[in-house]
């Protein structure tokens, strides 16, 4: 029997909540001066896309990757005894903030191990990021299973999967929260549509857009497992491996960002006073909750 | 040049697909061109109802299979070759996204997901939608047309549903385009539930339960609590995260957007992301340890204590009076 090729794209991200409000209201105003060319140049240059400063952050996992992640990781402990092979791959398209996470993955289990070098950041760019993820796949032809987050980014549009699987000429399901393996070229998805939960049995090749699925963080690697895969090789590649010139591509996105703004959510904070949780319950349910109830 | 509004009545939303659009052509966009709805059906037992809905005056029918976006995107990309269609605007949700972001792909135009205002003008289109993870809202001009824009699921207005005069300019059938079962890669359709959170979108009074609840027993005594006052439960993402509550009660920016009369919010920092699912309540209290949280400030009301403590004492005075 053939093995299921699997291949997850991750990205890694910021942590936005450990941001500060002077740094999201230092990153407000016009970007039109830092579009098209201007913009490719700047990110190229500083790794700062468009305003807001995020190189002194944490780097995470994005949340919907690395369900992405744990879900591949169990379709092939679900085949391991009697059912199809199941091989994985994981790629990141960044810099060397990737490197610890593909060591994790390979510590895992994950055989193949690939990072695209990309200095310039292609947050506002999912043209671009579809496309080099588009070429890898083409290029190495060892994917069956392409699967990626529905949404992460500072641009967080949801598009991503669909342009990657109109790339590829592939179908695509998203907001996967199941999958199962049933034969080395089909797999039973379950995915959210707007008017429900859908479950579809999907003939590979194709791309699957996990959302929010139960399975929600990615396991830890022992010791042993680290250390057994320490000298595990990372695949490097070049955007111009695959033919594709970032810089030209950011350029001719056919939308440019100009313009940012803090989404102003004051309300009046007013504190309820009171020594014990009982004092505190009884003074806001008198001021301001009782008058409510009849609402409700 | 001409836009056209896409109302997708194949799948079981098109009562809120219409409310939603029709929303947003009334108070979203300026700058507009004639519009018409295209509306998708598959039964033509839904055909009268899905023509009073329409957003527009002018209305084209077509008939399709049932649940197969790509068949809509092929008829989509038909149209776009009229070079008077130069704007589609879809829905928002998961199908919106998805035909808006295939039918600027195949076309060679330009996808805004999310928009929560659109601006029209002779050479390009300017839109509004949340960027990093609605902390802000960016700018975005659109070039390459045509451009395929679907609105925010914020966009939802009942009177933008009233009956209006209609006039059907054309109808015809496309089910033979959408191939039959060889054609297609997908098989054995289950639709098995219908939408888990809709208690969550319908509620009046809520109580959000945050990491701040410290433990699944933590959070099963908000639950709890929650149930005592005739409250629905919902959780931030972390929780859900933990496996401390189902997904299903996930509220937030990838999962359920509420507005109800009263929202108390345990043991959660209030991030964008979480806080989007509530902006729209009419009374916020937050119960948090942390004063420099941000739900401290787009609260109404704030309590500096154990979120889990407060709410089992607010359910102690609130249940008798509700039941």
């Amino acid at each position: 029997m053939n093995a299921m090729r699997i291949l997850v794209r991750f990205k890694v991200t910021p942590d936005y909540e450990a941001l500060r409000e002077a740094d999201w209201a230092a990153g407000e105003g016009d970007c039109s001066d830092r579009s098209g060319a201007a913009e490719a140049d700047a990110r190229a240059g500083s790794g700062v896309a468009s305003g807001v400063e995020t190189r002194y952050v944490p780097r995470i996992l994005d949340c919907f990757d690395e369900s992405a992640l744990e879900m591949a990781l169990r379709m092939r402990d679900a085949t391991a005894s009697d059912g199809v092979p199941v091989d994985l791959g994981a790629i990141s398209v960044g810099g060397r903030e990737v490197e610890p996470h593909l060591k994790t993955l390979q510590a895992l289990g994950y055989e193949r191990a690939t990072r695209v070098h990309v200095d310039a950041g292609l947050d506002f760019a999912p043209t671009v990021t579809a496309s080099i993820i588009a070429r890898y796949v083409q290029e190495t032809n060892k994917t069956d299973l392409l699967m990626l987050g529905c949404r992460n980014g500072p641009d967080d549009a949801g598009t991503l999967p669909f342009l990657v699987a109109e790339e590829l000429g592939w179908p695509c399901v998203t907001q996967v929260t199941e999958v199962m393996v049933l034969s080395d070229d089909r797999v039973r998805v379950a995915h959210m549509v707007d008017d429900g939960l859908l479950r579809v049995t999907v003939r590979l090749p194709c791309v699957l857009g996990v959302g929010n699925a139960v399975v929600a963080r990615l396991r830890v690697p022992t010791l042993t497992a680290r250390l057994a895969r320490r000298e595990a090789h990372i695949e490097h590649v070049q955007t111009s491996d695959l033919g594709i010139d970032v810089v030209s591509g950011l350029a001719g996105e056919s939308y440019v960002l100009t313009g940012l703004e803090v989404v102003r959510r004051d309300r009046s904070g007013t504190i309820i006073g009171g020594q014990t949780p009982r004092e505190k319950a009884q003074t806001l349910f008198d001021s301001h909750l009782k008058s409510l109830m009849g609402k409700l | 040049m001409r836009s056209l509004v896409v109302l997708d009545g194949t799948v079981g939303t098109a009562d809120r697909q219409a409310r939603a659009l029709g929303a947003f052509l009334r108070d979203g966009s300026t700058g507009h061109p004639a519009a018409e709805t295209l509306v998708f059906f598959s039964d033509d037992r839904d055909m009268g109802r899905l023509v009073e809905q329409a957003p527009t005056r002018g209305v084209r029918l077509v008939k399709t299979a049932e649940r197969r976006p790509d068949a809509i995107v092929d008829i989509l990309s038909a149209a776009a070759r009229d070079a008077e269609n130069q704007l589609f605007i879809f829905t928002g949700g998961y199908s919106g996204t998805e035909l808006a972001t295939r039918l600027a792909h195949r076309t060679g135009g330009t996808v805004m997901t999310d928009a929560l205002s659109i601006e029209i003008g002779p050479e390009r289109l300017t839109c509004r939608r949340p960027v990093y993870s609605n902390h802000m809202v960016g700018s975005f001009e659109l070039a390459a047309r045509p451009w395929c824009v679907s609105i925010d699921v914020s966009w939802d207005d009942e009177a933008a549903a009233a009956r209006r005069e209609h006039v059907v300019l054309s109808s015809t059938d496309e089910t033979g385009a959408a191939g039959g079962p060889d054609e297609t890669p997908f098989e054995d359709l289950e639709l098995v539930e219908p939408p888990p959170t809709g208690d969550l979108e319908q509620s009046r009074f809520l109580v959000v339960a945050g990491a701040g609840a410290g433990s699944r027993d933590g959070v099963e005594r908000i639950a709890a609590a929650a149930r005592r006052m005739g409250a629905e439960f919902a959780v931030s993402r972390p929780v859900a995260m933990s496996a401390w509550a189902p997904m299903d009660r996930l509220i937030g920016v990838s999962g359920t957007r509420t507005a109800p009369e009263l929202c108390i919010v345990a043991g959660a920092s209030g991030a964008p992301a979480l806080y989007w699912g509530i902006e729209k309540a009419g009374f916020i209290a937050a119960i948090d340890l942390d004063e420099r949280a941000p739900i401290a400030k787009s609260a109404d009301a704030v309590i500096l204590d154990d979120g889990v403590a407060v709410i089992e004492e607010l359910a102690e005075i609130i249940a008798p009076k509700r039941e």
